[in-house]
């Protein structure tokens, strides 16, 4: 009987309309008949019936219901589950060593990016805790000056007022000015940081009162808000309603109310009090009026108000008020900035609100998840070239009647069993160095043990590590052909095939951007503190002077030079080492109108500046009211000052500013009072005459004495002079050193984390290289019979390893040099990415790999053929 | 106790596959069908009422041997199980008690 073919088409349409478990007895029966019909009345009719049959059974598509028969295999049953892990459990006995490497590994790696998780969600939930978050929004003021866009914070006082009377989108609207002011209660003295506000402040941010009556809250001079914290160290009961304490020695002020403590996870965290705002902006100073942008501005937007629409309404509001009093308001604009994006996407770039703190939050998300590939890919790497193992058992599995959805739930169970090891030893490893992270992030972290959800989280996190690390292996193994494994001793070839080349190229291309981006921040780090400041850290110190103290400064600078505690002192605006003040509109001989607009930083001195600072003096003479009356007029510029003035002979020139006449009398090197990152701007050095008293002063102290001696007697003296004030001062150092903490906690994490990667990494390809010399063993034995020297075999074996660290790092350079080359765009005085970087990176990843791979080959190298070759 | 429904079609195809035991499966069973009652059975209709006497459990079913002309696919055979039986009988009995008041009640018309 000749043969015929039905149309594949209708074969095709066969396939979707049935369960591919039916198409065979259906095919079957339809090809029957058409094997009948052709014979019977030719091809093409057989052909169009079998088309039409097929076509009837278009009534299958809807009925695709399993056939319930005793050849269903199941995949997933509870006993196959725990015979499954029972003999996962016995391969881990069986192989330590590689439980060992991957269950460290795993470990570490969870540890390590749980605690980034913590870290992550704190940063996401940071000042986005209050109820009415949605709604809440800072206004930021936007104008354009000399063609630079410009974007900042701060706002007029009366704008909080206006907005919430005039525009019915704003439901409330708070001033905020954080300060620190002294407190007193009886004969206890302490500066605590507080906040001026206004009545809306406590309703907007569900600031909770524990006691103390609702209304005019805020709204009445003299009463005050405290904290509980503040209540129980001033009071020593949380009772604290109805009694009052003294600002600054002379005001008193009532408690009217005790708050909550302000949420840790907010930027209010360290308020202790509110006080009205009129306590500090009087109605009617200079400071009260719509142009000095001197406090923040948050309002409550009204349910369903669009920001996008309330930003259109209320863009020119300053700008009206400012007309007539500013020369050109035309590009003076105010926004709304949401609560959601404070935290993380406040930073200012060029005029515009950029991401910011997201960045890092990015990045560190990212370290996470590629710490946790690093030690998936061991898993990967390791069971897969120990495919030999339970390659049998896959074949006897097969034979037996297993499916491969069983054995791939086979090998994902054992996978799922060693993350779910890791991560309870992860668990208590979280729990242990909780604290210091704490410390290395400067937060406060506490992952709760007791709350469901932390475990319910973890065990997502362990079946999804689980999962990452199993599937390709449970892909791999249960693939393997019964005929081929069971023939005989199955060979895999060498332990590295592409594909696991490849992940360890991933996993060292990932280690070898933490370096480098490691010996980058370090480099930029040293790079900074070796910048010159331009004057003396050591011993200089500084305080305010409050009280008495600034009215008999004469007194305390003559008792504390005759104490022998002092070297010198100066009076000046504030501390040396910080900002002070900015000044804008100074005329100079032969500046225009532009000028007006450049910034120049004031600080005062009265005599003994360059003595007390270590700041160099260049040309002329320092400021000395001591010995030349005219000095409470005198000024000394900075370098860069001078520049910017355009002048040839600074010294004798005339200054305008202040509504004061200023004579200049010299020009100081430039020395570094804001970030160590950036230049250094025009700067100048006042004497007393300005429009702000000098109320600080800076001392150097006696290096020749004792440090605590020599502040003991400052206390005395202080105390002496005012006993209403606490000591409280700092030392140049300390600021300056602070200065640097947010370089050193990311390179110091860097670090860790590169340390983490490292150890993964190495663990995995120590683990490779073992069984590398394993299965090369009778391979060694033939070369050494033939003579080759033991040298020779262990850079044999060497070599491969050495030549994936060699791609990883032909990977990994540009991609960090990239990344940290973004990083250094923060920075405008920063380091160059030098080949050094490079050089030492390369050394040590070929260091790293070569050790760890090195004793695995000596031992196989060493090992007696006879041993190797005797059996077989 | 729930009666088992047997439709029309289902009940000639069980009927069949009892007829054609051990070799019922679905090509013949159009077939036979086709020849006994002279009406043209489509071959999908025959096995969506063998899929469905399977599921009410009046049918088994157990792959037989490949034949060429099948293209060496395997036949499903199918065997009526004892509940097919027992609702085939009971069919025919309550038919057949039918019949009988039929056939009396024709009697007593007769007068007889």
């Amino acid at each position: 009987m000749s043969y015929n073919n039905p149309p594949k088409f209708a074969d095709w349409l066969l396939s979707l309309f049935c369960h591919p478990e039916q198409v065979e007895e259906v095919q079957g029966d339809l090809q029957e008949r058409f094997q009948k019909c052709a014979a019977r009345s030719g091809v093409r009719r057989a052909k169009f019936r079998y088309t039409l049959e097929v076509l009837g059974f278009a009534r299958f598509i809807f009925k695709q219901r399993r056939r319930a028969s005793q050849y269903q295999t199941q995949i997933f049953s509870f006993g196959m589950l725990t015979t499954y892990l029972r003999i996962s459990w016995r391969n881990l006995l069986k192989a330590k060593g590689y439980a060992f490497i991957n269950i460290t590994g795993l470990m570490v790696a969870m540890t390590a990016s749980t605690l980034i998780c913590l870290w992550i969600q704190s940063e996401l939930q940071f000042d986005r805790s209050y109820s009415k978050v949605d709604r809440i929004f800072q206004v930021y003021n936007r104008d354009i000056f000399n063609d630079e866009k410009s974007v900042w914070s701060t706002t007029p006082s009366p704008l909080a007022h206006e907005l919430n009377a005039s525009y019915p989108d704003i439901e409330m609207a708070t001033r905020y000015v954080p300060l620190t002011l002294l407190l007193s209660v009886g004969d206890l003295n302490s500066n605590v940081k507080g906040a001026l506000a206004d009545p809306d402040f406590v309703r907007i941010f569900d600031v909770n009162l524990l006691s103390g009556s609702e209304n005019r809250l805020l709204a009445d001079a003299g009463r005050i808000i405290i904290s509980r914290r503040l209540a129980t160290n001033l009071f020593g009961t949380e009772n604290a309603v109805g009694k009052t304490m003294q600002i600054d020695h002379k005001d008193h002020f009532l408690v009217s109310a005790v708050m909550d403590n302000l949420p840790e996870s907010s930027q209010f965290q360290d308020i202790d009090y509110l006080i009205p705002c009129e306590y500090m902006i009087k109605p009617g100073s200079a400071s009260a009026d719509w142009t000095s942008n001197n406090l923040s501005t948050f309002v409550l937007l009204r349910q369903g108000a669009q920001q996008a629409a309330v930003n259109q309404k209320i863009r020119k509001v300053t700008a009206h008020h400012l007309k007539g009093t500013l020369d050109n308001v035309a590009n003076r604009e105010i926004f709304l900035h949401s609560a959601h994006k404070w935290h993380l996407y406040s930073k200012i770039e060029k005029g515009e609100v950029v991401g910011g703190g997201i960045v890092a939050v990015r990045l560190f998300a990212l370290v996470a998840i590629f710490i946790l590939v690093t030690a998936c890919v061991n898993f990967v790497n390791l069971s897969t070239a120990r495919g030999e193992m339970s390659a049998r058992e896959v074949g006897v599995r097969k034979v037996a009647g297993a499916a491969k959805g069983s054995l791939v739930l086979r090998f994902i169970s054992e996978a799922i069993l060693l993350a779910l090891i890791a991560g309870l030893l992860a668990a208590v490893v979280i729990w242990a160095v909780t604290p210091a992270f704490n410390d290395l992030v400067g937060r406060h972290l506490q992952p709760d043990f007791t709350s469901p959800r932390f475990w319910a989280s973890g065990l997502a996190f362990v079946l999804l590590t689980g999962l990452l690390a199993g599937s390709y292996p449970a892909f791999v193994l249960s693939s393997f052909q019964p005929a081929k494994v069971l023939k005989g001793p199955y060979r895999f070839g060498t332990a590295a095939t592409p594909a696991r080349k490849c992940l360890v190229v991933l996993q060292f291309a990932f280690a070898i951007v933490l370096i480098i981006s490691t010996l980058v921040i370090r480099n930029q780090i040293d790079h900074a503190e070796r910048r010159e400041s331009g004057f003396n850290k050591e011993h200089l110190f500084y305080a305010a002077l409050p009280g008495n103290l600034e009215k008999h400064y004469p007194l305390l600078r003559d008792q504390l030079i005759t104490s022998g505690a002092v070297v010198s002192a100066t009076r000046s605006l504030g501390p040396t080492v910080s900002l002070n003040t900015r000044q804008w509109g100074v005329q100079f001989p032969g500046s225009v109108e532009t000028d007006k607009n450049v910034e120049f930083d004031l600080f005062g001195a009265d005599r003994e500046f360059i003595a007390t600072t270590g700041v160099t003096l260049l040309e002329g003479r320092e400021i000395d009211i001591s010995k030349y009356p005219t000095d409470s007029t005198a000024i000394v510029l900075n370098e860069t000052a001078a520049k910017a003035m355009r002048l040839k002979t600074p010294v004798g020139a005339s200054v305008r500013f202040q509504k004061t006449d200023w004579h200049v009398v010299g020009v100081v090197k430039d020395f570094i009072y804001e970030s160590p990152y950036s230049p250094v701007k025009p700067a100048i050095i006042t004497g007393p005459a300005g429009m702000l008293a000098h109320q600080w002063v800076n001392l150097r102290l006696n290096p020749a004495e004792k440090l605590e001696k020599n502040l003991m007697m400052l206390e005395a003296i202080f105390k002496k002079i005012d006993p209403g004030y606490p000591f409280s001062y700092s030392f140049a150092d300390d600021t300056y050193e602070a200065r640097f903490a947010r370089e050193k906690q990311i390179g110091i994490l860097t670090t860790t984390f590169t340390g983490l990667a490292i150890f993964i990494s190495s663990m995995g390809i120590f683990g490779l290289a073992a069984f590398a010399a394993q299965q090369r063993i009778k391979e060694i034995g033939v070369r050494k019979v033939l003579g080759a020297s033991v040298p020779s075999i262990v850079g044999l074996l060497t070599a491969d390893f050495v030549k994936l660290a060699i791609i990883a790092f032909a990977i990994a350079a540009p991609v960090g040099w990239y990344i940290m080359d973004q990083w250094l765009t923060d920075f405008e005085y920063r380091v160059q990415i030098g080949p050094g970087v490079f050089l030492f990176a390369s050394c040590s990843t070929l260091l790293i790999v070569t050790s760890t791979v090195v004793w695995h080959s000596v031992r196989a190298a060493l090992m007696d053929p006879v041993r190797s070759l005797a059996s077989e | 106790m729930k009666r088992n429904y047997l439709g029309e079609f289902e009940e000639l195809v069980l009927l069949t596959v009892t007829i054609l035991h051990p070799g019922a499966y679905g090509a013949a069973i159009s077939d036979e069908m086709q020849e006994q009652t002279g009406r043209s059975v489509s071959i999908s209709a025959v096995h969506a009422a063998l899929q469905r006497l399977e599921e009410k459990g009046m049918l088994s079913s157990a792959f037989g041997e490949a034949t060429q002309e099948r293209g060496g696919r395997r036949k499903r055979l199918f065997a009526v199980t004892t509940l097919g039986s027992q609702t085939l009988q009971s069919v025919r009995d309550m038919r057949s008690k039918l019949w009988e008041s039929i056939i009396s009640k024709d009697l007593l018309v007769r007068g007889i």
